[in-house]
């Protein structure tokens, strides 16, 4: 068995120990390679400057958050090595000190890779064997769909909601289509690619032609926290209001809801409210978080009334929908609750599709998750198709 | 006098291998040919290679077009038409749902650790279990047709009444019919809707999914699901019954991609549960000629019932 090589961080640190130049050295380091430096399943990430402390803040559980670099001696290199399992996606920033000034939430300057949300952009380093969905991009023989602007006076919400609908390419209006609300629904336009995989997946037959609601929230925190008149919003405003104004199949099994972190919570909460006016749900990295004894939940206010709901719903839990596909990254807080519930989902009857990820809390995990979800929630016809 | 039977010629995918054109010429050097392309759907119209490749003998019957037409001039007709399609997924729906616990039953007992005679004897009868469900299956949907029927509403339409009779001309005067492949359920659906059936004595050619369909029973397959391949029902299913051009056979077009060959008991189990036909491999470049009697020629490629590939003539 050939011996295993060591890291290129530590046949440079070799070098630079044994007199090599260290500026040109370092130059060379990093001009031959991608940053962080995946090698096998090791990954090195690595910051060039002054500073006194250098830090990679990355919120994977399981990891020291923060993980603290070291300087290379005769260098202004900071380097630290990490184990990452193969297919891992991790994303990060940095954090320095200097001079007692602390500088938070920095994209790694020699990592053009990026992802971006609604709180900004950070890098991101993806393990041996992860690769960006090839159906995550636009392809130029797939069929756009249409997203058009509607609006509808809310009297639940007590203010005018507007919203972004997903019509299929070559959509008709002597057909029915089949429906998803989407929560935080421009986040997943803008950050998951939703558009792009829609178009791809109803080209390709892997997804029925569908017609989606993405819904923007107004105060996130309140009306996805289980809150009545979101539920009401959506049951008896929005979906009756869509199907006046769409062809849709007027059937639960044709009516699914999906949503992200406490966008999950808002799906199920508004399912359990309205419970058989929907077909399916779709969670991914749900907020589902609960107390099997006390009160410390650790999520701090905002996760108040998620829990005494995920509670309430585990003290009684019933069938309010006929299937769940539910995922959550394993590098995620909500990973036990996520496991928790899919027993409590499955004790029941509801048909659980669960799937866990090397990822985290972020809108690439999910957008990376929308494929096999929405192929079981309405799978398109390429079964039947023999060209 | 009765006339001669004429060939039925059954060829693998044609995306690649344009194999058709020349196996159309032999079977039928004159005349028109009736051209089935529903299952293209929306592309039916886009028939221009096709048309080269037939020499410009193609007589397109335009069955999805017609369909299209049918159902906006009468809206009874389109309206059964969706109880009937919508209610055949919901039965499909739950076809799957028993096919799944029936197949997880049966992996389950060729792992159970028992006596091989006992559990051989479990694994048969669950392999049967999967038979009936097939049977229950064909037999309900069967009667959602015969709802249809019974229902009247497909005698008394006018627009569709004349699309038959038109479709009936086309296929008189052409000596060869040619069925090509895509969505087969949508073909199947519209060669019943409009009465496609050939002559005894019209040769047929039929690729791929327009092969499916002349078979008794249309099973759809799909064993790589996963992680690179989109979720779904992960095996065979039986969809709908097809003409009987070709009895006794299920074809099995793009096996390479579609199926694991490589997992003999997953094979086997496909052979077992479909023992009274043979299945036939339908990949690129494949052209199986079908005897009246069913038989297949030398070098057809089969599945066996030890769950490996074998070839007609090639001794095991």
């Amino acid at each position: 068995m050939s011996r295993p090589r060591k890291l290129a961080v530590n046949r440079l640190r070799e070098r630079v120990a044994a007199g090599a130049d260290p500026v040109a050295s370092v130059d060379r380091f990093l001009a031959r390679r991608t940053v962080p430096v995946v090698e096998g399943r090791f990954a090195t990430f690595v910051w060039r400057g002054e500073a006194d402390e250098v830090m990679v803040r990355h919120r994977v559980v399981g990891l020291p958050d923060p993980l603290r670099l070291k300087r290379m001696p005769r260098t202004d290199l900071w380097w630290v090595s990490i184990e990452l399992p193969e297919g891992s996606r991790v994303e990060y920033q940095y954090e320095t000190v200097r001079g007692g000034h602390r500088e938070e939430y920095l994209q790694d300057p020699l990592n053009p890779r990026v992802a971006h949300g609604p709180f900004g952009a950070s890098s991101v380093c993806a393990a041996t064997g992860y690769v960006v969905p090839d159906w995550t991009r636009p392809d130029p023989e797939a069929r756009p769909g249409e997203v058009v602007g509607m609006r509808l006076r809310s009297r639940a919400l007590r203010r005018e909601q507007e919203l972004a609908v997903y019509l299929p390419a070559r959509f008709r209006r002597t057909r029915r289509y089949p429906l998803l609300v989407v929560h935080d629904g421009y986040d997943y336009l803008d950050y998951a690619a939703a558009r792009t995989v829609l178009d791809n997946l109803v080209h390709r037959d892997e997804v029925e032609s569908l017609v989606v609601a993405f819904v923007p929230p107004g105060d996130r925190l309140v009306e996805y926290a289980n809150h009545a008149p979101h539920a009401r919003f959506v049951a008896r405003e929005l979906v009756p209001f869509l199907g006046e104004q769409l062809p849709l199949v007027d059937a639960p099994r044709a009516r699914t809801l999906l949503g992200s972190s406490f966008g999950g919570i808002a799906s199920l909460s508004t399912a359990v409210r309205y419970p058989g006016e929907f077909g399916a749900l779709v969670l991914q990295s749900a907020s589902m978080v609960f107390t099997d004894i006390g009160d410390d939940h650790g999520g701090g206010p905002a996760f108040d009334p998620v829990v005494r709901f995920v509670n309430a719903y585990r003290a009684r839990p019933r069938r309010v929908v006929e299937r769940i596909h539910q995922t959550c990254g394993v590098y995620e807080p909500l990973i036990t609750p996520n496991r928790s519930m899919v027993q409590t989902f499955r004790d029941v009857g509801t048909q659980v599709r669960y799937a866990e990820a090397r990822d985290g809390h972020n809108w690439e995990n999910w957008r990376d998750r929308l494929r096999d979800a929405l192929t079981w929630v309405y799978p398109g016809e390429q079964k039947f198709v023999y060209e | 006098m009765t006339p001669t039977p004429g060939r039925t010629v059954l060829l693998g995918p044609q995306r690649f291998l344009l194999t058709a054109g020349t196996v159309v010429q032999q079977v039928a050097p004159d005349g028109p040919v009736a051209v089935v392309n529903a299952g293209w759907q929306e592309r039916e119209a886009d028939d221009g290679e096709l048309q080269e490749v037939l020499g410009g003998r193609g007589s397109m019957l335009r069955l999805f077009a017609r369909a299209a037409e049918v159902v906006e001039a009468d809206p009874a007709l389109a309206e059964a038409v969706v109880v009937l399609r919508t209610a055949q997924h919901e039965l499909s729906a739950l076809y799957e749902r028993r096919l799944a616990h029936a197949l997880d039953a049966l992996d389950d007992l060729r792992r159970a650790a028992a006596r091989p005679d006992v559990r051989s004897s479990g694994v048969a009868d669950a392999v049967r279990a999967l038979r009936d469900l097939d049977t229950w299956f064909l037999d309900a949907v069967g009667q959602l047709y015969g709802e249809l029927v019974a229902s009247g509403v497909l005698e008394r339409s006018d627009v569709l009444r004349r699309h038959q009779e038109e479709v009936e001309r086309l296929l008189a005067d052409a000596p060869v019919l040619a069925v090509a492949g895509g969505h087969v359920g949508e073909l199947v659906r519209l060669l019943r809707l409009f009465r496609v059936r050939p002559r005894p004595e019209q040769h047929v050619v039929a690729w791929s999914g327009g092969a499916m369909a002349m078979t008794e029973r249309v099973v759809l397959f799909q064993d790589r699901v996963g992680d690179q391949d989109p979720v779904g029902f992960a095996g065979a299913q039986v969809w709908d019954r097809g003409l009987r051009r070709a009895p006794g056979l299920v074809v099995l077009p793009h096996a390479r991609r579609r199926l694991r060959l490589d997992d003999p008991e997953r094979v086997a189990t496909l052979v077992r549960r479909f023992a009274d036909a043979t299945c036939v491999l339908l990949d690129d470049g494949a052209r199986v000629e079908v005897a009246g009697d069913g038989a297949l020629p030398p070098g057809t490629r089969v599945l066996t019932p030890e769950g490996a590939v074998g070839v007609v003539g090639e001794a095991a």
